[in-house]
């Protein structure tokens, strides 16, 4: 049966399309700065370089894809529908991307005007995020993990972003603010309050349906985004007010809210009704154990006099953190989302006329696991970068830029079996016009 | 109600547990083609499946959901009949 689906819930392919092809650009425009700046980058991880690498992933790459999903999932899971989700998203994405670039180009240049221009269109941008899809779930009850995890991860979205922005004219002015302490609060709401938070969320979904685990456990349903919020606004309460003991406790429970979350879905792919791992649980997998080697390597460095003193340790924790952890998780969502949305509306435009075509037709998983390839060799050649950078930060680049091309190209293949199947459906509706 | 009482009830049954999204959606609907008036579908599925949901009330399919103790959905399936 050609069924037609509900369609009232899903917002235009073009709402979240736009933003999962922008992200590969700005990874790519990473892996440039990398081959740009050479081994100078990883001197620290406050040189302009490092500042703006990570940004161009966070606010580039992140940022992008998890506005993006958030704009597909909240209809869908939530009833939550965004009003004009084609305005909203037109207005956040033409923001926050110019806003990225100004910010990368704020760190580069230090020109206090770039820093003025990122913070009007980044602030401008999200705010009109946070607002629209305050606005959708207002009222919806947070009945669900995903639905409550969801407005808990806005809360931490608006958190750092306003510590950012705040960073932002502290840096393009040069506030007398203390700026390594806020830089801190801003990482840790946007890892583990929002980050983590809404990832939490998702994957509480989205592992069991499509890695075909058990379910999380119920404690981790009900629990966990307010552990990841609350433990965040604690430290952060804790930092400012200069109680070092209970800030310096709070920050071990913070890293603490990752490793649970990274634990437990290992423990629950391990259960997995899959024989073989498909690309994109392999995906999940490494990126739990990067993230758990990142939260090792943080405690480790917090209590180790030895590991404190070596400069390189930030910008390895980031790297396994930011490119083996969230990458590699959002990598490995892009490639079930893309597929399932190009299938959910080649479905609905069929009118029951013409099949939409098996998922696996639509990116085929050999394209998949070859970019997967590309990705884990990026991710590898920039952990050896932070502790031999002069060797490895131009393979690192190269790298990087080669993985995201790929990726760019594989959602370009699905985006065009889209387009021709389109084609087929209007010429079977046009046969059928008298 | 139990699978096998839901069975008994039922003409075919798909157990699409293990299956990921969206094929248990096309084989329900595929299935749901093929039974008559008076058959009977049921489902078997490791979650609620809301856009099934709203796709069989759409196609003019009436169904009965039922949570096993086990936490096991089984959904039992018949096309409405036809407006007088």
């Amino acid at each position: 049966m050609q069924a037609l689906l509900s369609f009232d819930q899903a917002p235009p392919i073009s709402v979240p399309l736009r933003f999962f092809l922008t992200a590969p650009l700005f990874a790519m425009l990473a892996g440039a700065l990398l081959l740009w700046s050479g081994p100078d980058l990883f001197a620290s991880r406050w040189t302009p370089e490092a500042l703006a690498l990570t940004h161009l992933i966070t606010a580039g790459f992140m940022l992008q894809v998890m506005l993006g999903a958030m704009q597909q999932l909240l209809p869908v899971v939530a009833g939550a529908n965004i009003a004009r989700p084609r305005l909203i998203a037109t207005l956040v994405h033409a923001t926050i991307t110019p806003g990225t670039l100004f910010l990368v180009a704020g760190f580069l240049t230090y020109q206090p005007w770039l820093f003025g221009c990122a913070v009007v269109f980044l602030g401008l941008g999200i705010s009109i995020f946070v607002a629209a899809t305050a606005f959708a779930l207002h009222g919806v009850p947070a009945n669900s993990p995903i639905i409550l995890g969801l407005k808990l991860a806005l809360a931490g979205l608006s958190v750092t972003v306003v510590f950012g922005l705040l960073l932002a004219l502290a840096l393009g002015w040069s506030f007398d603010l203390p700026l390594i302490q806020l830089a801190n609060i801003h990482l840790g709401w946007g890892f583990v309050a929002w980050g983590c938070a809404a990832l939490g969320a998702v994957g509480f979904v989205a592992v069991p349906m499509f890695q075909l685990t058990p379910d999380y456990p119920g404690w981790f349903g009900r629990s966990f985004a307010y552990s990841a919020l609350g433990f965040v606004l604690l430290w952060t309460l804790a930092e400012l007010a200069a109680w070092t003991m209970a800030a310096s406790l709070l920050s071990v429970m913070v890293v603490l809210i990752a490793v649970v979350f990274a634990l437990t879905t290992l423990r629950i792919q391990r259960r997995s009704k899959r024989v073989r791992p498909d690309p994109v649980q392999r995906f999940w997998q490494i990126a739990m154990f990067s993230a758990l080697a990142a939260c090792t390597l943080w405690l480790l460095a917090r209590f180790s006099p030895l590991l404190e003193d070596w400069q390189g340790w930030p910008l390895l924790f980031g790297t396994l953190l930011l490119f083996g952890g969230f990458m590699s998780v959002i990598v490995g969502m892009l490639y079930k989302i893309v597929p399932f949305l190009v299938w959910l509306h080649l479905q609905h435009r069929g009118r029951g006329l013409l099949t939409a075509p098996n998922m696996k037709k639509v990116l085929a998983e050999v394209h998949i696991s070859r970019q997967m390839v590309a990705h884990f060799t990026a991710f590898g050649l920039l952990v050896l970068a932070s502790f031999w950078p002069q060797w490895f930060v131009y393979p690192a680049g190269l790298a990087l830029m080669v993985a995201n091309g790929w990726l760019l190209r594989n959602l370009l293949a699905a985006i065009q079996v889209y387009r021709g199947h389109l084609i087929k459906i209007e010429a079977v509706i046009a046969s059928r016009q008298p | 109600m139990s699978q096998i009482e839901h069975g008994k009830k039922a003409d075919k049954v798909i157990d699409a547990r293990g299956l990921e999204p969206p094929e248990p959606f096309v084989l329900t609907m595929e299935a749901l083609d093929t039974i008559g008036p008076d058959e009977k579908l049921l489902l078997i599925l490791a979650r609620e499946p809301h856009p099934l949901y709203r796709a069989l009330q759409i196609n003019g399919f009436a169904y009965q959901t039922e949570r096993t103790p086990q936490g096991t959905i089984e959904i039992l399936i018949w096309r409405n009949p036809p407006p007088p």
